[in-house]
């Protein structure tokens, strides 16, 4: 009888620990989030204080006071605001699982399009400060760890002085010196290299330092391990060690530690593009919040969710496929 | 953001229509003639180059290329035309209808339409396609309706129609003068019928129209490239050449943050940029060229709230205009780029404005004190306001920077330490635009000041600022509340006066009582201000309302 | 951390203690610094040189001098005792942030790790969801809804790094169930509150301490970010965002107006930054 009971029980752990159904068991529990952002926005969407049909009529013409009945009945009737709120959710989902995530009040076009459109140039930007955030953050530890001279003091200092530095502000004072003044940088970048230069700096500065800390802890830790030893044993290069052996060891929790640096970094792409007035989501979602325009925001909420789920989907099977070590849990 | 509800001001008189058919003729032969020189010899003598692409740094964005909301109006200006045009003097001058006729009881007007003018479509611009374009501002239907010329004209508007191929006929049910006004300004610019049917949607990324450029492409948050329309024969009497446009295209870029739009003019890498900011005002006036229009209308003022206290007591009205030197905190505020204009009823760019009622309470602390003291408020409580009878003098000031720049909001800091020594707790209530078109700190009891303006060409706005309450419905464009039955008389007489010495005369009456009455305070005055590169020649602004700028006769100079 | 150990109440005490007496420089400067601006916060006079609101059209726009030390603003503020008067404020929204970040995830993470199950999968869920949103658009999600005001930044920046704590609160209280130790403490008839603020609130307090010192600098950031944007507070008021909002305007001519601010965000994140990381060096040298 016991028998049967362990067995049951090895079957049980091998099946929680069959790939499939680790991979099933997150995807549902992603999809479980999703619908959360979903219900979360379009409670912000009926939540807003003032009369919705008002605030579009306004805003569209840019005059203050009441707007006729007449013309508030047209907007009631054309965005479904006049339905009992369980009917909209029911409409908001059913829409949502056709790729609808409703239209501006502002602009006479579908979220999706004005979010698919605009997140172009904020990935862009996001992807090239996260690279160049781990340049910045490898090399400087390369050069320091272990080290304990004047210039691994300097840098390391650097690192926490970055990781604190508002990029906003940085962002504005990289503009002035370096585009206005010194004009070695244009000052309107839109697509070009040389115009993302300045932005991806004011945004990977500060990660840098956060990731230069992180890296340099694990680095000094695995520096410490037996094989690196034997690895200089050997005969290997301080560097040579570094750089094939401790590296590779060093960037793990680098991996899981980007997946939540990317939204970091959404928050921080929003604010640059705003001091830079580059194209992309930043400038949407400020003046979306300015005119009201919830649409836009509620579905720039449920676009990040999804993509932050699917990142870490990405991330664990990373994290999984670097380290044998780990068993799925 | 302007509002675009603006009451036009000129009225037309028989004599121009003479004048501007001889006008039209001229051009059109001189027209003809350009054809056959590889350049035209501009005002300076020089040779125009012909070719490059403007690129022009705006502030705002719009969420649709037409409408009636004033930031789409710049960027109609330049793919539209109008009916008729404004020029600098308030005359109207002959666009698209080359000559017209006005019945003896005003209620007719007939225009001729200059031939041969094609939307970029290929479709005709005649008769017909203005006839639909005006009945669709006045319809119900929500993707034609023009919210600036419904307002103006749905009470006197009776009907358009083509009575000829190149004749429109405009029928009212009462006379309207300021009519051509209405039509002069580029939200009434005629857009193409055939294009308009495909939806709002559509129209409000590719609008079509017969102007000297055509709409491109817009890349949202970055900006609208136009081209060159190379069949273009339809400007208006004021634009300063006929024929196409003699650069490539423009690239309408937004910029909304002002280090940015100004640092690209420093940078060379933009060629004209919209408003300058106010520390960099003198700056740019020694390396840039510097157009600017001072809006006419209201100006940017003070309305205090009349209907219950404090400011329904005249006296504390006056008391408050005194206490504050609002000419030192706007000229220091916006460090000479806006002048300060003390009179608050009228804007100083229109016809009937009076000088002498800019120059209207000058700071006076004593005077202020004094009336104050007249007013009943002899009490001062520990922190040094006045208090009468258990309440204290608190004066909210509601704004929003969708009306002010940040400059103006400098200004009121100035004016809320001023206003402190006679006695005045003067709170700032900045609302974000969204609240404010909700009408949060707009209500009833949420004021005692707020900071509004309404554009117009001039003393029309009158009849929009001061209309009594009828029918129990407050008049939404009178944020003061201020009533006064014989100020809407003298209103009134004057709109229906033809005489224009008697009607300025009538209007400067009412003027004088506003600013006695003191219901509105002055502060400053709306412009459109633009820095040109100085190879950048021949740009203008309109002078419909609003001042947009014209790219149509600009051109760069050999140098570049 | 010791599977045995006992955390009394008096311990955190004698920690104290002997933190001050043994720090290194750099803590030693950063202690400072917090002093200096928590000074200024509470009493700003005392190291003001003009009053922060007045108005003096005269000197406006003036770069630093022996006058005004870091120069005035456009119309003629002394920057400097504007810095000083904005610390209250920005602290207090740091303040204000964090205390509801931890409120909020003390009562979902110890809730989580108690009640186990169902309840723990939901709150994680929750965590999961609030973590999925970035930042700043969970913050312009409250302000699109409520309105900017200080009361919507402190809720959103609160919000919004809740779960983060909330994590790790719950993976606190989870390690400790897992010791057993409670158990035995139940075991012996001790009433539940008392087993909670005599082992279980000090053992999870003290990790905790150290998130809260770098987090209060993180909100000072956050809440500026979001007056950057123009969704702060009313004017006059000298807030660190607001500064750095208005001194934008005038960075090309009068620098001062926005280096100076920012530099005070970053010195003072800085230092709570210094000593946070110090507070956890000291905890995990103990453990």
């Amino acid at each position: 009888m016991t028998l049967i009971l362990m067995k049951g029980n090895e079957a049980v752990k091998l099946v929680a620990q069959n790939p499939l159904v680790w991979f099933a068991r997150r995807i549902l529990s992603g999809v479980v989030v999703v619908w959360a952002a979903a219900t979360f926005a379009f409670l912000t969407q009926c939540l807003l204080p003032g009369d919705r049909a008002q605030i579009i009529i306004n805003v569209r013409s840019g005059n203050v006071g009441p707007a006729p009945p007449a013309e508030l009945a047209a907007v009631n009737a054309q965005y479904g605001f006049d339905q009992p709120l369980v009917v909209q959710y029911a409409n908001y989902i059913w829409r949502i699982l056709h790729g609808d995530l409703g239209e501006s009040y502002q602009q006479h076009r579908p979220v999706v399009g004005i979010i698919a459109e605009q997140i172009g140039p904020t990935i862009v930007l996001a992807i090239a400060a996260l690279l160049t955030a781990w340049a910045i953050a490898v090399l400087a530890t390369l050069l320091i760890a272990g080290r304990d001279n004047i210039w691994s003091k300097l840098l390391s200092g650097a690192q926490i002085f970055l990781a604190t530095v508002p990029p906003y502000w940085l962002a504005t004072i990289l503009l002035v010196v370096f585009a206005v003044n010194l004009r070695i940088f244009p000052v309107v970048g839109e697509s070009t290299a040389m115009g993302l230069v300045l932005p991806t700096l004011a945004l990977a500065l500060e990660l840098s330092g956060f990731f230069g800390q992180v890296v340099l802890n694990e680095f000094t830790r695995v520096l410490e391990q037996p094989f690196v030893t034997s690895a200089r044993a050997r005969g290997m290069s301080d560097f040579g060690v570094r750089l094939h052996h401790v590296l590779r060891h060093a960037a793990l929790p680098g991996i899981t530690l980007s997946g939540w640096a990317l939204g970091k970094l959404l928050s921080g792409a929003i604010l640059i593009e705003i001091v830079f007035a580059r194209q992309g989501l930043g400038g949407v979602l400020v003046a979306a919040t300015s005119s009201r325009d919830v649409p836009i925001v509620s579905g720039a909420v449920l676009i990040s969710a999804g993509l932050f789920v699917l990142l870490s989907v990405i991330v664990d099977l990373a994290y999984r496929m670097l380290d044998p070590r780990m068993k799925l849990t | 953001m302007l509002l675009p509800t603006a009451r036009p001001t000129r009225r037309f008189t028989g004599q121009s229509s003479h004048l501007a058919r001889k006008m039209a003729v001229t051009l059109a032969v001189l027209s003809g003639l350009s054809q056959w020189a590889p350049s035209v010899r501009a005002q300076e003598g020089v040779a125009v180059k012909r070719g490059g692409v403007i690129r022009y740094g705006h502030f705002q964005e719009p969420a649709c290329l037409f409408g009636g909301w004033v930031q789409q109006w710049y960027l109609q200006r330049q793919y539209s035309d109008n009916l008729v045009a404004r020029s600098d003097d308030g005359k109207i001058a002959p666009w698209l209808a080359e000559s017209w006729t006005i019945s003896d009881d005003k209620k007719v007007y007939t225009f001729e339409i200059k031939p041969n003018v094609k939307f970029t479509d290929g479709t005709a611009l005649d008769a017909q396609a203005i006839a639909d374009n005006i009945n669709g501002w006045l319809s119900n239907d929500p993707d034609l309706r023009n919210p600036t010329a419904a307002p103006y004209l749905s009470d006197s508007f009776e009907s358009a129609k083509a009575i000829a191929p190149q004749r429109l006929q405009v029928t009212l049910k009462t006379p309207f003068q300021p009519l051509l006004n209405v039509f002069a300004q580029s939200s009434q610019g005629i857009l193409s019928p055939s294009a308009l049917k495909r939806g709002l949607a559509v129209n409000c990324e590719n609008p079509v129209g017969s102007g000297p450029f055509i709409v491109d492409k817009w890349r949202h948050g970055r900006e609208v490239t136009f081209r060159r329309n190379p069949d273009y024969n339809s400007a208006p009497a004021t634009a300063k050449h006929q024929g196409p446009a003699y650069v490539d295209g423009i690239s309408w870029k937004f910029l909304p943050d002002q280090t940015v739009r100004y640092g690209s003019l420093i940078t060379g890498e933009t060629d004209a940029i919209y408003d300058i900011p106010a520390i960099a005002w003198k700056d740019a006036n020694s390396r840039f060229g510097i157009l600017r229009h001072i809006t006419g209308g209201t100006p940017l003022r003070l309305a205090l709230y009349a209907a219950r206290p404090p400011f329904d007591d005249v006296l504390v009205r006056k008391a408050f205009a005194y206490s504050t030197d609002r000419k030192a905190a706007v000229d220091t505020s916006f460090l000479g780029s806006l002048p300060f204009e003390g009179n608050g009823a009228l804007s100083q760019s229109s016809p009937e404005y009076l000088h002498e009622l800019g120059r209207a309470y000058t700071y006076d602390i004593r005077q202020a004190n004094q009336l104050l003291d007249r007013a009943g408020w002899t009490e001062r409580n520990r922190n040094g306001i006045r208090v009468k009878n258990g309440n204290s003098l608190t004066v909210r000031i509601s704004y929003s920077n969708a009306f002010l720049k940040p400059d103006g909001e400098q200004a009121l800091q100035v004016i809320q330490q001023q206003a402190r020594v006679a006695g005045f707790d003067v709170r700032l209530q900045p609302t974000n635009p969204a609240d404010f078109f909700a009408g949060r700190n707009l209500g009833p009891d949420d004021y005692e000041i707020v900071l509004l303006y309404w554009v117009a060409p001039g003393a029309e706005i009158f009849r929009i600022s001061w209309k009594p309450d009828q029918n129990g419905e407050p008049n939404r464009f009178n944020p003061s509340r201020f009533q006064d039955s014989a100020l809407w008389g003298v209103i009134q007489r004057a709109e229906q006066n033809f005489s224009s010495a008697e009607r300025a005369g009538l209007y400067q009456q009412a003027e004088r009582k506003i600013v006695d009455e003191a219901p509105v305070i002055g502060f400053t005055v709306l412009d459109v201000t633009l820095a040109t590169s100085p190879n950048l020649k021949d740009v203008w602004l309109d002078h419909g309302s609003v001042g947009e700028p014209v790219f149509y006769d600009a051109h760069f100079d050999e140098r570049k | 951390m010791s599977r045995f150990a006992e955390v009394t109440v008096s311990q955190p005490l004698r920690e104290v203690l002997e933190f001050i007496c043994n720090v290194p420089f750099r803590v030693a400067a950063s202690l400072a610094i917090i002093g200096f601006f928590v000074l200024a916060a509470i009493a700003p006079k005392v190291l003001q040189t003009h009053d922060p609101l007045a108005i003096d059209l005269s000197s406006s726009l003036q770069s630093p001098s022996t006058v005004h030390w870091l120069g005035t603003d456009q119309l003629g503020r002394d920057l400097y005792s504007r810095v000083l008067e904005g610390a209250g404020q920005s602290l207090a929204i740091g303040l204000g942030a964090t205390a509801l970040s931890i409120s909020v995830a003390l009562i979902l993470g110890v809730a989580a790790a108690l009640f186990a199950g169902v309840v723990d999968s939901i709150l994680t869920r929750i965590f999961d969801v609030l973590f999925a949103i970035p930042t700043l658009l969970l913050a312009l999600v409250f302000v699109t809804v409520f309105g900017p005001s200080v009361l919507t930044e402190v809720i959103a920046v609160g919000i919004a790094t809740a779960p983060g704590y909330a994590r790790m609160i719950r993976g606190q209280m989870l390690s400790i169930k897992g010791t057993g130790y409670v158990e035995a403490a139940k075991a012996l008839g001790h009433p539940f509150p008392r087993i909670a603020w005599r082992h279980i609130l000090p053992n999870t307090m003290n990790p905790l301490t150290a998130m809260m010192t770098i987090g209060v600098g993180q909100a000072i950031i956050w809440a500026s970010g979001l007056a950057f944007l123009g969704l702060g507070v009313a004017p006059p008021a000298p807030e660190w965002g607001a500064l750095l909002n208005a001194g934008r305007n005038y960075v090309i001519y009068s620098w001062w107006l926005e280096v100076i601010p920012g530099l005070a965000v970053t010195i003072f994140a800085l230092s709570l930054t210094i000593v946070g990381g110090h507070l956890q060096d000291r905890l995990e040298g103990k453990a």
